[in-house]
């Protein structure tokens, strides 16, 4: 018998088909795992697509005086999310053709593109708390992008490509490659950029109402109907990529499809999104034992993030690789 | 071509050297004195461990003494003491150090890649650690002074002279594990010294100026 092959397109529509539509089941069942270790019982696992469901078919309301910029982000934001799973490894171990249009940096400035948008979006409203929120986003953003740039030098030196495909194969090679102090150290300093990244505990309380606290959200504050459904699926799908990257380059890239063959292909898809809500309890088991840091003193976890970060580069050119 | 990772023992040895310099870093923010002798006490498990691991792995028998010693004295009584001396004292607080905690972490950043680039230009060999760990070391010991110097508080430059003592055994581990037990063992009680001097002099300054920061000594006037 012979085994079924996926054309590569077929396998990278896939990678897309499994951010976009397992992001909401990995939120929703952080939600509810998070609720259980606060003791209440939680929304139901499903709810996050309840939701979207509920807000497309929902009436758009424009802030008045904003133009084609406020209706267009959303769109543009979300096919962003759409256009970085084609460029990290999700389901296989190999590049597949379009996984080389751009490396880890290339990711990166997607990413930024769709905050970017969803930034102007939020000026573009007038509305003070939009503003707020996306000013810090934008302030942090930029604070952030030092912890990014070292860990992208750590794993460039680690593997000598900037591709992620690069990093997640050397580490599949030998127990020497995951306790070498380079990887432990861009690790975790990128551990803690997702947990700046997708709004949590320490830096922001993601479930919070109170406007003065939020960042992320509070750029989202004016959207309604179905840009603010495109919106809200897009975070989901920006922690799930953030999460993928996370697991499949830098902690765990095993269970990933290693040929073209259908069973192992299918295969990775609960494989990363079981992956996905381990880590994802690991955030919501942070997010339960600590408390948020005051504005000002993000700078601090930040700079923690960037010293190890630093560190990762610096240990390479002692010779602790 | 990709770099060669060093082997599974290098990269061990490296990555619990580099936690006991992280934990030095983190010395620089902690905000509670109590928290800052916790640090100690879990920078010096990990010098600890490293001593067992070392042990383990090159068959070092003296190194399971001295790593006995080790954690009986600097994760068990050391903090004990110096946290039953804070709870006389009645203050929780460190107070406000003289520099940001994230211009802090840059210049500590700094030193400790002047400290890695100078022992590297000594170029050291060791037959047991990789000699990264020796860098590390020197990084803990520079950074340890960072602490000292910046923070303007009696318990984070006690702790900071106690850090110091455990990136000074730490190299000591990297350069000479075969070093003999009794100089080890004579490193512990300077440390003992240290610890009686330090909480005497925590306590006098306490009792005269009714606090632990040393802001107050800086007006003196001769």
């Amino acid at each position: 018998m012979t085994e079924v092959e996926l054309a590569p397109a077929v396998i990278q529509a896939l990678q897309d088909v499994t951010i976009a539509l397992g992001a909401p089941l990995v939120s929703g069942a952080v939600a509810t795992i998070e609720a259980r270790l606060q003791g209440r019982r939680g929304p139901r696992v499903l709810q996050p697509y309840y939701d979207l469901i509920k807000l497309f078919q929902k009436e758009t309301v424009v802030p008045e005086g904003s133009s084609w910029v406020f209706l267009g982000a959303p769109i543009v934001a979300f096919a962003s999310y759409l256009i970085v799973p084609l460029l990290i490894p999700v389901l296989t171990t190999y590049g597949l053709p379009l996984g080389y249009m751009g490396d880890i940096l290339g990711g990166g400035f997607v990413l930024a593109l769709a905050g970017f948008v969803v930034a102007l979006a939020a000026t573009e409203s007038g509305a003070p708390y939009a503003q707020l929120g996306a000013s810090r986003a934008m302030t942090f953003g930029a604070l952030i992008e030092p912890t990014i740039l070292f860990v992208v030098f750590a794993v460039g030196i680690i593997t000598s490509t900037d591709l992620p495909y690069a990093l997640a194969a050397s580490l599949r090679t030998g127990s020497s490659e995951i306790v070498r102090p380079a990887h432990v150290l861009a690790a975790v300093a990128f551990f803690l950029v997702v947990l700046a990244d997708t709004g949590r505990v320490p830096v922001e309380t993601h479930s919070g109402t109170l406007e003065f606290g939020m960042i992320d959200e509070g750029r989202v504050l004016e959207h309604s109907g179905a840009p603010f459904a495109l919106l809200k699926w897009g975070s989901a799908m920006k922690q799930l990529i953030l999460y993928t990257i996370l697991i499949d380059v830098f902690l765990a890239p095993w269970g990933l499809a290693a040929s073209q063959a259908l069973g192992p292909v299918l295969f990775a898809i609960p494989a990363l999104l079981v992956k996905a809500i381990a880590v994802g309890t690991i955030f919501a088991f942070i997010d339960n034992s600590f408390s948020k840091l005051r504005l000002f003193k993000i700078t601090e976890f930040l700079a923690a993030a960037f010293a190890l970060a630093a560190m990762a580069v610096l240990i390479f050119y002692l010779g602790g690789g | 071509m990709p770099s060669v990772a060093p082997s599974t023992f290098a990269g061990t040895a490296n990555v619990i050297a580099v936690i006991v310099l992280l934990t030095e870093f983190a010395m620089l923010r902690a905000p509670l004195l109590r928290s800052q002798v916790r640090l100690y006490a879990f920078q010096s498990l990990v010098v600890t461990a490293l001593a067992v691991f070392v042990a383990a792995t090159r068959h070092i028998d003296s190194l399971y003494v001295l790593a006995a010693l080790s954690f009986t004295l600097k994760v068990i009584i050391v903090p004990r003491v110096v946290t039953r001396l804070l709870s006389r004292a009645n203050v929780s607080l460190a107070g406000n150090s003289s520099l940001g905690v994230a211009t802090m972490t840059l210049i500590a950043i700094a030193i400790s890649v002047f400290g890695f680039f100078s022992v590297g230009a000594l170029n050291l060999r060791s037959p047991v650690l990789p000699e990264a760990a020796l860098a590390v070391s020197v990084g803990v010991i520079l950074v340890a002074f960072v602490l000292i110097i910046l923070r303007s508080d009696v318990v984070s430059q006690a702790v900071g002279f106690f850090s110091l003592e455990n990136g000074v055994s730490m190299a000591s581990l990297v350069v000479a594990s075969g070093l003999p037990l009794i100089i080890d063992v004579a490193f512990l009680f300077d440390l003992m010294v240290a610890v009686v001097v330090f909480g005497v002099l925590m306590r006098i300054h306490h009792a005269r100026n009714r606090t632990l920061s040393t802001e107050p000594l800086d007006q003196l006037r001769g």
